[in-house]
């Protein structure tokens, strides 16, 4: 019925690159869609899953928000990281089930970047029971750290706080994002179905409330091995 | 940090357990806070001849008629107006609920809280679980008459011991629970297994972790000698467990490491009038739980359930060189001081289980396929530390040992046909695995509770609303 060549499909097409367009979505419709209908922030970290093989190799983004952004201050985390390196890693090694971890600057975050096994709370339990007092040097230096301090004594309140600062890992299908913001609502997941149109919308609105995401659950060039496995295997011990 | 522990301040349902013959669940909604804050107050204060006592933890010169105690849910404590203040005060995984927990404690596929019965399809409805321990029915039918004037009932659940302390697969269960320094259980006598400080069990002590405290819930009244509490109704089957264990002997039956398995000279060490096939059921029985049916652990007694010395039922350790398969669900739950990769978590998981059966007598001769299985609670100072921390790691997932990750508890994991495998030890040192096995253990209902002090209870039935 309608000719996809018309002259209104041609322009219709084009509106993304108009400029005219962009301004109006940019500073009126995304805001009013903001203001109607806001999105939850999703929760950070690898989701829970009945499968083996997405229960190992699990990746943490911990971005966590420098008090003192300032290059002083960011030596300051530099110092914190440079003096305590030997005993986090022993204390990592401890935990057991950690592939991985490496600590970043960017902007005015300190970052730490692991990928381990099993769950998000057992290990860092596990982690703040090793090396509590170590890591507590890093979390003083950290927005709201304060509260957490001396970790040891704050474990459920430091697992919640690095909960809420890891970043979300957006799915791997993108669809399944709809049940996500549903699950985030209290909601059941996709009941009723989604419209596939309001994808676009929703992953706008859901960017506004986690500003920094993973791009999915990453890359694995053995996937389904445990850090334990691969020790084993390589006569490492574990 | 205060005056000396002192048991008569905390339930009697959590350091150790009553050995009655029945109980019953309550699961109860409080539909009028004022009325089920009153019969908390008269519960706790135990002089009404109309409202249950609370049982505290003390040595009684005669049992009492019946026990009585309760666990609250997260949404009971806002039902009887606990302000939003206190309630953010408790821990995140007791906040959201067991449904919500589901997929990291192993409830989905035919367990997932979407296919539980009611009252346990309606999670947010689910306030308060009383729970009575009796001899008889009549107590707890006073009881419960009693319960019923100051709450809604949406739920029953009748639990009762089996012979012998049996459950439904046919072991001996209860054998091995932490055990504390504060209190004298003559059954723990000669236990050798490490003492569990009072931070395993309750709010405000010293945990097992050095250094490491859990949070106490506001106000300190409310929150500490306070505990939590996994309720946990988990059908067994039964009779295809007794299936799997013929089709896994007939299997083994033509494995040329058999006679590893049980010395067809001696069979009569594994049961009496067992032919190898009877026997080699047993085998497997005892390796995928880590005991012998009667009881006797597999790693004192690999070769004998009626080993000719007597062995210890509780006191033996694990090690590289164990009998005991790595993967039995006794040494996935519990590890004790063994070999496992989380090097510090030895002991700080401990649980302490006390579970009654419910469903109608199992005959392996006769099997059926009516719903049977076992009213179970898992006790801690922290579900998240502990009962979850087991559940996801260590009895699915496997991860406390290389050579088990990626399977899961044979009894009590979520297995399928498909995917489930389980490695029975040899004494030579080498494996047999077994594969097929259904899950055996369903989840029909449960939720967590705090099980609250008797000062907490006194601060409940004093809220305003």
């Amino acid at each position: 019925m309608t000719n996809p060549n018309s002259w209104l499909n041609r322009y219709v097409n084009t509106l993304p690159e108009r400029g005219w367009f962009n301004f109006l979505s940019r500073y009126v419709v995304v805001p009013y869609w903001i203001w109607k209908e806001p999105r939850p922030k999703l929760p950070g970290g690898p989701r829970p899953s009945p499968q083996p093989s997405e229960s190992v190799q699990r990746m943490m983004n911990l971005i966590m928000p420098l008090k003192d952004p300032s290059p002083a201050g960011r030596a300051r985390a530099t110092m914190a990281i440079a003096q305590n390196v030997d005993e986090i890693f022993a204390g990592l090694d401890n935990v057991g089930t950690v592939h991985f971890a490496r600590f970043l600057l960017i902007d005015d975050n300190i970052c730490m970047i692991s990928v381990y096994d099993g769950d998000f709370s057992n290990y860092i339990r596990d982690f703040i029971t090793t090396i509590g007092s170590v890591f507590d040097d890093v979390v003083s230096l950290v927005e709201g750290g304060e509260a957490l301090l001396p970790t040891e004594h704050n474990v459920e309140k430091f697992i919640d706080w690095v909960h809420d600062h890891d970043l979300f890992q957006a799915p791997d299908f993108p669809t399944d994002l709809f049940g996500l913001q549903d699950a985030a609502k209290g909601l059941a997941p996709n009941k009723p179905p989604h419209m596939l149109e309001s994808l676009p919308r929703d992953l706008i609105l859901q960017l506004h409330a986690n500003r920094n995401i993973s791009l999915g659950g990453g890359y694995r060039a053995y996937p389904g091995v445990s850090a334990a496995q691969v020790r084993r295997k390589f006569g490492q011990g574990w | 940090m205060t005056k000396a522990f002192d048991p008569q301040e905390i339930q009697g349902n959590i350091l150790r357990g009553y050995r009655r013959n029945l109980v019953r669940h309550l699961i109860l909604e409080v539909t009028n806070a004022g009325v089920a804050r009153r019969f908390l107050g008269l519960s706790v204060a135990g002089d009404s001849p109309d409202v249950p006592a609370i049982t505290p933890d003390k040595t009684w010169p005669t049992k009492p008629e019946f026990c009585f105690n309760i666990g609250i849910t997260f949404e009971g404590l806002r039902a009887l107006r606990v302000p939003s203040r206190h309630l953010e005060t408790f821990p995140t995984e007791f906040m959201q609920g067991m449904t919500k927990r589901a997929i990291k404690i192993g409830d989905f596929g035919e367990s997932a809280p979407e296919h539980w019965p009611a009252p346990f399809d309606q999670p947010e409805r689910v306030h308060i679980i009383a729970s009575i321990h009796a001899d008889a029915e009549g107590p707890l039918d006073r009881a419960q008459a009693q319960v019923e004037r100051a709450f809604t009932t949406l739920g029953v659940r009748n639990g009762r011991n089996l012979p012998e302390g049996r459950v439904f697969f046919g072991y001996v269960d209860g054998i091995s629970q932490p055990r504390f320094n504060h209190i004298d259980d003559p059954s723990q006598k000669d236990v050798d297994e490490p003492i569990d400080p009072l931070g395993t069990a309750l709010l405000g002590y010293p945990t097992r972790q050095e250094g490491v405290t859990f949070r106490v819930p506001s106000p300190r009244d409310l929150g500490f000698n306070g505990s939590f509490n996994a309720f946990r109704i988990l059908a067994q089957d039964a009779a295809g467990f007794e299936t799997y264990l013929n089709d896994a002997a007939t299997e083994l039956m033509t494995h040329p490491d058999v006679n590893q398995l049980a010395d067809p000279h001696r069979l009569e060490r594994i049961g009496e009038g067992l032919d190898m096939h009877g026997a080699l059921r047993e085998v497997v029985a005892a390796q995928m739980c880590g005991r012998w049916r009667n009881g006797v652990p597999y790693e004192l007694s690999p070769d004998a359930q009626y080993p000719e010395e007597r062995v210890s039922l509780t006191n033996f350790d694990y090690s590289h060189r164990s009998r005991c398969p790595v993967g039995a669900h006794m040494r996935r739950g519990n590890p004790r001081g063994g070999p496992i990769v989380q090097r510090i978590a030895n002991y700080t998981r401990r649980l302490v289980r006390r579970g009654m059966s419910y469903g109608p007598d199992f005959d392996p001769k006769n099997p059926d396929s009516q719903e049977r299985g076992l009213l179970g609670n898992f006790i801690g100072a922290n579900l998240g530390a502990q009962f979850e921390a087991v559940m996801c790691d260590w009895i699915n997932l496997g991860l406390q040992d290389p050579r088990i990750t990626s399977s899961n508890d044979p009894l009590l994991g979520a297995n399928t046909p498909q995917t489930s495998w389980f490695d029975m030890s040899l004494p030579s040192g080498g494996t047999i695995r077994l594969r097929g096995f259904p899950r055996l253990i369903t989840s029909r209902g449960g939720a967590y509770t705090f099980l609250p002090s008797i000062a907490a209870i006194k601060h409940l039935s004093e809220l305003n609303d």
